[in-house]
């Protein structure tokens, strides 16, 4: 008789060895650490706005896995050009960027001069701009104020 | 005869007259007025609030930042994850088919339910 195991207190971690079917194109999985994708995470969002949105509605006819694999894969494949994009022209502000990120528990609001300067970066090369949806009208954005009240410790 | 040896003197007022008599209060100045310390501690205080208002309509805006940093991730992280989740879903059928191939009128993956609905599988896999 079998009896069950919790896989989660199993003392190493199951890995399905199983491919995935033959028949799903393959694609390139991105591999980007938390940080830089943190770092260019409004620029996935506005390089990528079209496949992302396609994507949840997909995602919102149906839950299944397997039901919008073909919009999973534009999405991807998006993020990847828009990654090998950024490495290719911003790689210094970039690495500058989600550096600072990483060193300061991934909040942005520490983080204001690096990213500025990849935000310049952005915008001259690729002209991509760093919109927060949803913000009060008239105001300036809040990574664009110049003397926030939030600031870190050292400036 | 003792009274006649000294000559008689009158008892006189000091040359210049008395000083003045000291019947006023002397009080020296202590410090700013209550009225101004009053004043001072309302404007620090208005405007260590007018700060705090500030700040948290900052903070506001801070969260709205982080939160949509997220939601621009959401489809990226998801198409990856369902890649992986259908890939072991196609894994758990074969192995499903295979042990059950045995049994007569077996539905391999039929759900339990009487709804299209999609539930993730209740457990991954039997160790």
């Amino acid at each position: 008789m079998t009896t069950y195991h919790d896989p989660e207190s199993s003392s190493k971690p199951y890995k399905e060895p199983t491919p995935l079917p033959a028949h799903i194109p393959k694609v390139q999985e991105l591999g980007t650490t938390s940080g830089p994708l943190k770092s260019a995470a409004f620029f996935i969002g506005a390089y990528c706005k079209d496949y992302n949105e396609d994507f949840m509605l997909c995602k919102n006819e149906n839950r299944d896995p397997g039901h919008c694999l073909k919009e999973g894969r534009r999405v991807t494949r998006c993020a990847e050009d828009l990654i090998s994009k950024m490495r290719d022209n911003c790689l210094a502000e970039w690495d500058k960027h989600w550096g600072c990120l990483e060193l300061n528990n991934h909040e942005y609001y520490q983080c204001r001069k690096p990213e500025r300067t990849l935000n310049k970066c952005m915008f001259e090369k690729l002209g991509l701009v760093k919109t927060i949806p949803g913000s009060p009208e008239g105001q300036t954005p809040i990574h664009e104020v110049k003397r926030p009240i939030y600031t870190g410790v050292q400036k | 005869m003792a009274v006649s040896q000294h000559p008689y003197r009158q008892d006189m007022p000091p040359s210049g007259g008395f000083e003045a008599i000291k019947y006023k209060r002397n009080l020296p100045v202590r410090g700013p007025s209550g009225v101004m310390i009053l004043t001072a501690v309302t404007a620090v205080c208005a405007y260590g609030f007018y700060r705090v208002g500030a700040g948290n309509l900052e903070k506001r805006e801070l969260q709205r930042e982080k939160v949509w940093s997220r939601i621009h991730l959401v489809p990226l992280l998801l198409a990856e994850g369902d890649r992986d989740a259908y890939r072991r879903q196609q894994a758990a059928l074969a192995r499903e088919k295979e042990i059950m191939k045995g049994v007569e009128g077996w539905e391999v993956g039929k759900s339990v339910y009487h709804n299209q609905r999609y539930r993730p599988a209740d457990s991954i896999v039997v160790l």
